[in-house]
């Protein structure tokens, strides 16, 4: 096949004539473009959002809140009493009380700084306060210096101010804090809380996320050891696998009925958790994509439209076209040609609105500037997307008889 | 150059069959003029077609150019009627949304002429019917007689043995219908075969040869058709 | 005229059938999923407070630590501490004034079948209930006195009381929170406060709170901290009163100034008692005191949930998507009729009889489109629903306003995505096409 059978000069300069139904056309193409390039980066990014490893073993695991009330509370030996009633519930592997839960973004944080005093560089870390259990309940590896022992936990009365000496801390915010040495090195090293407060990392754990997953420093996280003697305590409980929707309501009628002074709440999955964490995420990736996905249906079945009326102008000339010697092959590709000039355009300007609208989310909303792929990637899937849609509509052309040319209409 | 045999045609719709042609036989050496006339109706207008490879046939042989073209699939078709035959129609089929340079473009983009070539046949054959200053200007800036030229010159471009013309001056006045005759006999004086239905009597007259078609067979006239055929063949159209 | 026009529509829309069907899509489409958005962007931006919004403002004060500010760039932090919200309270410069905080406890009813529960708590001053007009069932709001005398007193929810009193009028009984035992002095009524607004900093959609009660509650029972606590500095001493005297921050401080003048008066106020605390020692940084009304602060904090915003501009521009396919295929459309124009151009219809008549097609074709959209949003909204769960619920009304809006969203769309066409058609000459060709 020679080059001069695709014509382009004579569809274009043709084209030129009909501009406005083109014009149309390569503005539909931009703009859903536009909307499908953005939409799939932030699909993207929230999708990846999402997946982001907790650290901890969420499938397993639950957590409930017993708030106490009345005269007769006493906040220690209900903590000692339900943690020793849960551990030796049968299907449970272990537990522990914490102040907050990762992900499920209520917490609290400190910051640290390896130097002491004010007006010093410091890092944002989140606090959970456990156990020796922590390791075993929030499926924790040490991977450097040493766990808590049940010597270093202390009770924490309320209103007390100061911190426990010894502290674990993720690698990533060893890494963080030292920047210079490997993190191994990390351990036994002292860091401040409350600007000049010390305590020493007695070990490194893998990875445990802080509560707010929309945080950047998502793995800073320290854990310091002590049981809390606060009204409201909560209880994070890591059941054998497959056992926890079974035991779920056996421990919370246990610890309902072994103290009537108190009341328990909120006992929830860390999975349904995650999920209400992440429910807006969800919720834009799964919005995200219908609009896209029915926006390039409008766009094909526009296209479709538009090229089938064209089709039907044209009959007399597509006839001639036959006539003079066309084969059916060359009126489907006229046609695919034409599209593909269209979408040309289209895609062209699409690119610059893509990344004008990116610009415009990234300024105003701060989402992440998109990666250069994204562009050229939307082009050839529009491309694509006009080159399908043309395809039915250019398919009729062909079917139209050279006779016609000879049939005064 | 082209001999029909026998050739049928029906048209079938659900209700009826209608023989368009039936047992058509024809033969047209190199270098005729020949006009087809007929009343409405008859199968002038199928036997063009299909003598344009633009419908197929039923029964009979069709030989263009000592070939046979009876089982020839669309594909072949197209690049015979592209290689041999200039078609010439009533309302021009000009491409209005293209100027005449690519109008007459058409047929050579489907030969796969290079680029160069194309254009000094088409400048050639825009001259030779004297609208080679107009190259750029559309079908629409352009009278009736002039369009048909610029047909002509579409028609020719690609160097045909055998020019199909249906109807040539049908759209057009006296004048203009004179003019383009006398091209069309000038094209045939250089050697191109040509066969054109009409159902101007007048016009017809003018052809070397005279073939009257009825009920889909030929019935050839070899004199000037006297008056009284003229008569009939006015009213079967009016 | 009109009803021969709407005839001629309807017969031209059935006439192809696909490709009406397919423009009345697109619109539906278009308009469903823009008034969808709007509507959830609508209810997060409404005034939830219209009559008075300008007259309530929420105090900001800049006691945040002099090497860093509370937010980028220089923003005093969005809450105050329990030393200002107490001086502000007790100095009463503001026609009304209410700092406030929440906290929680639990509430034990007296009957032995219903268990105690958890309940929120919105700790307030009297001037709490007549600024932000909280409607009353039975009762009242407890009296000025009741704030420093630090009476044992609450407001319940129409809920609670249903809850712990059956419903009944508990106005004067006796009901037990955190322990201790509070005299009910009203009960509200439904109280839908969409966004909450007199709170953002937990949650701009959560519900009003269960209980209300006396703001010095707080210290005098030890309450504990509701929402966000944020401390630049660590509380010097131990205990409850050090965390109190802090300059952790975790109060709310709204007054109503009825005029500029008051507004301005309250600002020198402000303004001076800052400077005076600068003397003692407190507030490094220079002034950056605030007071913005009730939309500057949905603003300020940013009600509108970006997601929202982006969805929003996103369905605008799916909606122009649609716009320009029934721009093209009207234009498809009436060039197809171009016969069918030139005929009437021919026997003496004008101009404007023919922009009529196609006006009058793509306006059936709008409002057919805003039906569907219509019908499209309240799916889409439901949609959302099921996606967001239960505090969105407040933000997915279609209300009367909003299906008005849709349709003439979709008339206008419509007919100015019919101009064009429309235009193009009524200029084919009378005769071009009565020729054959």
């Amino acid at each position: 096949m020679s080059s001069n059978q695709w014509e382009i000069g004579p569809i274009f300069r043709a084209l030129m004539r009909n501009k406005v139904g083109a014009i149309l056309i390569a503005i539909q193409i931009a703009v859903t473009m536009t909307i499908v390039v953005n939409s799939i980066f932030i699909i993207l990014e929230r999708a990846q959002r999402i997946e982001r490893d907790s650290g901890i073993d969420e499938i397993n695991s639950f957590y409930l809140t017993t708030t106490g009330f009345g005269d007769g509370f006493d906040p220690k030996s209900t903590a000692f009493n339900d943690l020793e009633l849960i551990r030796n519930t049968p299907g449970v592997l272990d537990a522990i009380q914490i102040n907050a839960i990762p992900v499920s973004g209520g917490g609290w944080s400190m910051s640290f700084q390896t130097e002491p005093g004010e007006e010093k560089e410091t890092q944002g870390a989140a606090i959970y306060m456990v156990d020796e259990h922590a390791t075993e309940a929030l499926d924790l590896e040490v991977i450097a210096g040493e766990n808590f022992l049940p010597i270093d936990v202390r009770w924490r009365q309320p209103g007390l101010r100061d911190w426990p000496d010894n502290v674990l801390i993720t690698k990533v915010l060893a890494e963080s804090l030292f920047p210079d040495i490997p993190y191994q090195n990390v351990v036994g090293k002292t860091i401040y809380i409350s600007q000049t407060e010390p305590m020493i990392v007695k070990g490194i754990v893998d990875k445990i996320q802080a509560p707010w997953v929309g945080w950047d420093d998502l793995e800073h996280t320290v854990l310091t050891p002590e049981i809390t003697g606060f009204e409201s305590n909560r209880y994070y409980i890591r059941a054998q696998a497959g056992q926890r929707d079974r035991i779920m309501p056996i421990i919370e009628e246990a610890l309902a009925s072994s103290n009537k002074q108190r009341i328990i709440r909120g006992m929830r999955t860390v999975q349904e958790t995650r999920e209400r964490s992440y429910r807006g995420d969800t919720a834009m990736i799964k919005i995200l994509s219908t609009t896209m996905v029915i926006l390039t249906i409008v766009t094909g079945l526009g296209i479709v439209g538009l090229a089938s009326f064209s089709v039907n102008r044209r009959k007399k000339q597509i006839g001639t076209r036959r006539a003079l010697g066309a084969s059916q092959g060359s009126i489907v590709r006229y046609f695919m040609i034409e599209n593909f000039l269209i979408s040309t355009v289209g895609v062209i300007l699409g690119a610059v609105l893509t990344v004008a609208l990116n610009m415009l989310l990234v300024e105003m909303f701060s989402l992440n500037a998109l990666d250069w792929y994204f562009v050229p990637a939307g082009m050839i899937v529009l491309w694509m997307v006009g080159q399908i849609a043309v395809f039915g509509p250019a398919k009729k052309a062909a079917k139209i008889p050279p006779a016609l040319a000879t049939r005064t209409v | 150059m082209l001999t029909m045999t026998d050739v049928k045609k029906v048209f079938r719709t659900d209700l009826v069959e209608t023989h368009a042609l039936r047992d058509f036989n024809l033969q047209v050496d190199e270098g005729e003029f020949v006009a087809v006339t007929g009343p409405s109706g008859s199968g002038k207008t199928t036997f063009l077609n299909i003598a344009g490879l633009l419908e197929t046939f039923e029964g009979g042989t069709y030989q263009l150019d000592g070939q046979n073209v009876s089982h020839l699939n669309d594909k072949q078709r197209s690049q015979l009627r592209n290689e041999k035959i200039g078609f010439i129609f009533q309302s021009f089929n000009l491409i209005p949304d293209l100027n005449l340079f690519d109008n007459v473009d058409v047929p050579l983009r489907y030969r796969g002429f290079k680029s160069n070539q194309r254009k000094k046949r088409i400048e050639e054959s825009l001259e030779l019917v004297g609208l080679a200053n107009r190259m750029k200007h559309l079908p629409s800036q352009l009278s009736g007689g002039q369009q048909q030229r610029v047909a002509i010159a579409r028609a020719l471009a690609g160097n045909p043995r055998f020019l199909l013309a249906d109807e040539p001056t049908g759209n057009l006045d006296t004048k203009m219908a004179l003019s383009v005759l006398e091209l069309l006999k000038e094209i045939n004086q250089q050697g191109t075969t040509i066969v054109m239905v009409t159902h101007d009597q007048h016009l017809a007259s003018q052809a070397k040869r005279n073939i009257y078609v009825r009920d889909g067979q030929v019935s050839e006239l070899t004199d000037t058709p006297d008056s009284s055929i003229v008569a009939i063949n006015q009213t079967a159209i009016g | 005229m009109f009803t021969y026009y709407l005839r001629l529509a309807l017969k031209s829309i059935k006439r192809n059938p696909i490709l009406s069907a397919l423009m009345i899509t697109a619109i539906g489409l278009g308009i469903g999923a823009s008034m969808t958005t709007v509507t959830v962007n609508y209810l997060m931006s409404a005034n939830p407070i219209p009559h008075k919004s300008e007259q309530l403002f929420y105090v900001q004060l800049d006691s945040w630590s002099q090497f860093e500010p509370a937010r980028e760039p220089n923003e005093p932090p969005d809450q105050i501490t329990w030393t200002e919200a107490t001086n502000l309270m007790q100095a009463k410069k503001a026609y009304r004034q209410s700092a406030m905080a929440s906290t929680g406890g639990v509430i034990e009813p007296k009957g032995q079948d219903e268990k105690p529960f958890m309940a929120s708590i919105r700790l307030a001053f009297a001037d709490f209930f007549p600024m932000f007009d909280a409607p009353f069932l039975y009762g009242s709001g407890w009296p000025d006195s009741s704030d420093d005398n630090r009476d044992y007193v609450v407001v319940i929810s129409k809920a609670t009381n249903e809850r712990v009193f059956g419903g009944e009028n508990s106005v004067g009984r006796t009901i037990r929170i955190v322990g201790e035992n509070f005299r009910v002095v009203g009960v509200l009524d439904d109280w839908l406060l969409v966004p909450r607004f007199y709170d953002v900093t937990t949650g701009a959609f959560d519900e009003t709170e269960e209980v209300f009660m006396p703001f010095y509650m707080k210290q005098e029972l030890e309450l504990t901290n509701g929402g966000n606590t944020n401390c630049w500095k660590t509380p010097e001493g131990e205990g409850f009163t050090a965390f109190l005297q802090s300059e952790c921050v975790n109060y709310q401080m709204w007054v109503e100034l009825r005029n500029d003048n008051e507004k301005a008066q309250y600002m020198d106020f402000l303004n001076n008692y800052v400077n005076e605390q600068k003397t003692l020692g407190r507030f490094a940084r220079p002034l950056n005191n605030r007071l913005s009304n009730v939309m500057q602060w949905m603003e300020n904090q940013q009600v509108v949930a970006d997601d929202a915003q982006i969805m929003m501009w996103v369905s605008f521009m799916f909606l122009l998507v649609c716009l320009l396919n029934t721009i093209g295929l009207l234009l498809a459309k009436f060039t197809g009729k171009a016969a069918e124009i030139g005929l009437r151009r021919a026997v003496g219809a004008s101009k404007t009889d023919l922009f009529i008549q196609h006006l009058v097609e793509t306006a059936c074709i709008g409002v057919a489109g805003g039906i569907l959209g219509l019908g499209l949003a309240y799916l889409g909204l439901e949609g959302i629903k099921s996606l967001y769960g239960e505090f969105v619920q407040n933000l997915v009304g279609l209300d009367l306003t909003m299906m008005v809006s849709a349709i003439l969203l979709a008339l206008i769309s419509s007919i100015l995505a019919g101009m064009y066409p429309t235009w193009r058609a009524c200029n084919i000459a009378p005769a071009s096409q009565l020729k054959s060709q």
